[in-house]
């Protein structure tokens, strides 16, 4: 069988979205992704994904699906949780979906990217798009994160090899192992830290200080310095991260913008989370955590998103059930449909709709972790899109709502 | 197809394009178009009485961006303040959406505010090329108007290369090569020169003929490159110019340096209020308003938006960086600043304006002046610049304060007078605006300004946007509840209610250059950007370009 190549297309097996990758397919299946990482193979696979329709766990007709979708979430409090693998024309008809039912709509961001969000709302954020931090920057600092881990081109992609890197650990969460400096702060003096560096640009007169706080101050100097400043943190981190971590940033990026230039990059995971956030924002006016119940949105950020997921009577997940972080999914209680890529392969569903996955079997848009949207090509055909499906569900609330 | 017909039957049309002011005229419509006349029998809305006038065409608003996106994500505060329900549509004619207020509405809430104060047509003022997919899906989701945007250039490194380079021709093809890629409906500079400076550390460029650092391209060669560009090309709109220096105290005359930088070559400046500050020795915190107006009365090739300051909550959003960084140094508000790969920047910092301020009181006055100054209202358009002076929905207060002096002098006299010494509002500027005049600012002049022969006017062939008003001795409450809304035919807002809210169409250009040029473009994207060259422009764009 004669194999085709296509691209460059749009990778998002992470943030990093690199868009320089060429596909290799053979028949129905991809056979090689030249230039992705590991974490980019694995998310591109083999193309292959189930394309069946359940409604209780027997076939049935879309038709039949999707008003049972409707449904289940005109019932009772109702959640729609929207996961990776979505382009951001279904995110869109999914958010219009939940507010037609008047349910809760919240996202992945809310388990991962939180905390960076809600202190940016607080304080706002020096940042910059990765191609800048690659033009400009001549000092990175990684501050508790080395990118090869979970970003594995990010520094291939998005930065100069000429630039001084800095490592900062803080406790076990350590920067790339060939930084040119490095600095370790314990976890618990990270906020201290923090904010004797953000005292330190500021020009403020220093006490004395313990030498982990101590070494921070000096790297503020140093800081100050560069002529661009990049400082790189993960906002999906594993493990206890300090809640004052993403403020204290926020406030040394800031600062570090009065002597010299300084944008903090925060890094994110895989499958669009930013188109996410982007298209949340656009239509309701809050990123993540949205509560429609009164016929109006209204931000809810600091409810546990787990506890908004077991309160829920239904649930309707759109995007890859796989990718539902494991404290949401062990909170789905109610009755739950599913429309997007592997739903059919997701526990408890009364509905569920296979799709294609954005990016590989559906065109659209995808937002790289520095909010630049990227085109999305279909490489392989499926029998449904995700976009159409929850189109269709959106459509049987405007049809419910005439009826009425 | 009588469901397509309408006749607005009794009115008295204010259609300034076509010379009429105040008459008593139907306005026949069929298939989305005005036309000459119907048959007996076609569906008719009895106006009566009430003021008749072409669609609102909003030259210059920031509503649909990646920066627009980041000010929403900045302001929860605000959205749950002023949380939006869902219009009661009538049946069958979509899915209504909730949304959420303050100086930067959601999207759909935006779409039906424009439509419930009679504006169809809407233009956000700066985007970013590589966002440009951005605003598109964001205009996907404002509906009830036609909507278009500018992409911001001359803070590119592609064109400063050009002009280094001496290479004005190949700047032009890139120009077009950006506008069609884009789907974008004209060009918009934003301190010239200055982003770059900002990013690269040289902070910024203050002046017109000092050149960016490392490089020869200034201010002056930036505006002239871009100018020259776009009046070769034969686009709709001029170059949509934000000066150096805006909100700068003695900034008038960087302003007047740019008009006289472009004498003769056709160009709109921007928000000029933001750009008219200097006292009599022509520095410092005073109005310049009487000698940059005297200026633009003289010179026919030079077009501009007041961007009036209106007191109360704002939001400023600009790609200049620099002035961000001020206002957030000044302000100690929230700042964000995004510095844009090979193209621009952008800044955003939440603001309010006070009456008893006395640079907010010096703005409100120096925008007042240019319009009470403005001899030609066809090419002094009104803006405020939303939401960085204030927000769209202040319009028919504005409105009033042209219209109506007595209110003007008692808001005048609330006012902080410390800067206002040589402003000509002291002076007792007596005009009041005409209902055609109001007609020319707010539709028919920004249509013409921007090449849209089918808006603006409602003669046979035109595009079927129309307000009806109906009279109000107050003259903002007669503005912010149009009794209806026409929009491309269909009754949107009636009885001042929003029933219908159709997806607007999209306005954009796609100018022809040499193909050849794409190699160079090519290789620089190779070299120098994130992003493949294949993956950049904009696919499937709506409608057809102008």
């Amino acid at each position: 069988m004669t194999a085709r190549r296509v691209g460059p297309v749009v990778c998002l097996g992470c943030g990093c979205a690199c868009d320089d990758i060429g596909v290799e397919l053979t028949g129905d299946r991809i056979t090689a992704a030249d230039r992705a990482c590991a974490l980019g193979r694995s998310w591109f696979g083999d193309g292959q994904l189930p394309a069946r329709i359940l409604v209780k766990g027997s076939e049935a007709t879309l038709a039949i699906a999707v008003a049972r979708a409707a449904e289940l979430l005109q019932g009772g409090p109702g959640l729609v949780y929207l996961v990776p693998g979505l382009g951001t024309e279904a995110q869109r008809a999914a958010i219009a979906v939940a507010d037609a039912a008047g349910a809760r709509l919240d996202s992945v961001t809310s388990a991962t990217g939180a905390p960076s969000i809600v202190a940016g709302q607080r304080r706002g954020r020096a940042t910059a798009t990765l191609g800048e931090i690659r033009r400009r920057a001549d000092l990175i600092v990684y501050w508790g994160v080395d990118p090869a881990e979970r970003y594995p081109r990010y520094r291939e992609r998005y930065t100069r090899a000429e630039a001084a890197i800095v490592a900062v650990d803080i406790g076990r969460m350590r920067g790339p192992p060939d930084a040119s400096e490095r600095i370790g702060v314990p976890a618990e003096r990270e906020a201290a830290a923090l904010g004797v560096m953000r005292a330190a640009v500021l020009g403020r007169k220093l006490p004395d200080l313990p030498s982990a706080v101590a070494a921070a101050a000096a790297l503020a100097e140093r800081m100050m310095r560069g002529r661009y400043v990049s400082i790189v943190h993960d906002a999906e981190a594993e493990g206890e991260v300090d809640p004052q971590r993403a403020e204290g940033l926020i406030g040394l990026a800031h600062a570090l913008n009065v002597p010299t230039r300084c944008a903090l990059t925060t890094l994110r995971g895989g499958g669009n989370r930013s188109g996410a956030d982007a298209a949340m924002t656009w239509q309701t006016g809050y990123p993540f955590a949205v509560d429609f119940s009164l016929g109006i949105p209204r931000y809810r950020p600091d409810e546990p998103a787990a506890g908004v997921a077991a309160a829920a009577a239904s649930v309707l997940v759109a995007g890859d059930v796989t990718a539902v972080p494991s404290s949401i999914a062990s909170a789905l209680t109610g009755r739950l449909a599913i429309i997007g890529p592997r739903a059919s392969e997701g526990a408890k569903a009364e509905v569920a709709i296979d799709t294609g996955m954005a990016g590989i079997h559906e065109g659209g848009t995808a937002y790289r972790l520095d909010d630049v949207p990227l085109p999305l090509t279909p490489l392989l055909s499926h029998p449904r899109t995700a976009v159409s499906v929850l189109e269709a569900v959106g459509r049987a609330f405007a049809q419910r709502a005439v009826s009425q | 197809m009588s469901s397509e017909r309408l006749r607005i039957a009794g009115g008295q049309l204010h259609d300034p394009a076509n010379g009429i002011d105040g008459e008593v005229r139907d306005i026949c419509i069929e298939n989305g178009r005005v036309v000459e006349s119907l048959p007996p029998g076609a569906p008719t809305l009895d106006v009566r009485g009430m003021v008749v006038m072409p669609g609102g065409v909003d030259i210059h608003s920031h509503f649909a961006s990646s920066s627009c996106n980041h000010a929403r994500r900045l302001i929860p505060e605000e959205h749950a303040a002023e949380p939006a329900h869902r219009p009661a549509l009538f049946d069958g004619e979509g899915l209504p959406r909730s949304g959420s207020g303050g100086t930067v509405p959601s999207t759909f809430t935006t779409g039906y505010r424009y439509a419930g104060l009679g504006y169809t047509t809407v233009f956000d003022a700066a985007v970013a090329p590589v966002m440009a997919r951005h605003s598109h899906a964001e205009m996907d989701d404002t509906p009830c108007v036609d909507a278009g945007f500018f992409a911001l250039l001359g803070n590119d490194e592609y064109l400063l290369r050009q002009i280094d380079a001496g290479e004005r021709e190949r700047a032009r093809d890139y120009v077009a090569w950006m506008l069609g890629a884009t789907g974008a409906y004209a060009v918009k500079v934003v301190n010239p020169g200055g982003v770059e400076a900002w990013k690269s550390g040289q902070r910024n460029l203050n002046d017109l003929d000092r050149p960016l650092e490392g490089r020869r391209a200034t201010a002056r060669a930036i505006l002239e490159t871009l100018v020259d560009a776009v009046n070769a090309l034969q686009l709709p709109h001029a170059t949509h110019i934000h000066c150096n220096n805006l909100g700068q105290p003695g900034n008038s005359a960087t302003t007047l340096a740019t008009m006289r930088a472009l004498a003769g070559r056709r160009a709109h400046l921007t928000h000029l209020q933001f750009h008219c500050y200097g006292g009599p020795d022509g520095t410092g915190w005073g109005s310049a308003a009487a000698r940059v107006m005297e200026y633009v009365n003289a010179h026919p090739e030079v077009s501009t938006d007041v961007g009036q300051v209106m007191f109360g909550p704002a939001c400023t959003i600009t790609a200049d960086g620099p002035v961000e960084f001020l206002l957030w140094q000044s302000s100690g508000r929230k700042w964000v600043n995004i510095d844009i790969e090979l193209e621009t920047g952008c800044g955003i910092v939440p603001y309010s304006y006070k009456e008893k301020a006395a640079v907010s009181a010096l703005q409100w006055g120096v925008g007042l002046e240019l319009f009470l100054l403005s001899k030609d209202p066809w090419r002094v358009v009104l803006s405020t610049d939303h939401p960085n002076g204030g927000s769209f929905m202040s319009y028919p207060q504005l409105i009033q304060l042209l219209m109506d002096r007595s209110v003007r002098d008692e808001a005048l006299k609330r006012v902080n007078q410390k800067l206002l010494a040589g402003s000509a509002l002291l002076d007792g500027l007596t005009r009041e605006y005409t209902l055609n005049e109001i007609a020319i600012v707010t539709r028919a002049g920004p249509a013409r300004l921007l090449g849209l022969a089918h808006k603006g006017q409602l003669g046979t062939g035109a595009d079927a946007d129309v307000t009806v008003y109906a009279r109000n001795a107050d003259i903002a409450q007669m503005f912010s509840t149009p009794r209806y809304v026409v929009k491309s035919g269909r009754v949107v807002v009636e009885e001042g209610q929003l029933r219908r809210a159709p997806k607007g169409g999209r306005l954009r250009v796609q100018p022809g250059y040499d193909d050849a040029a794409l190699t160079d473009i090519r290789r620089y994207f190779a070299e120098s950007s994130t992003i493949q060259f294949e993956n950049y422009p904009v696919r499937n764009l709506p409608g057809d370009p102008r």
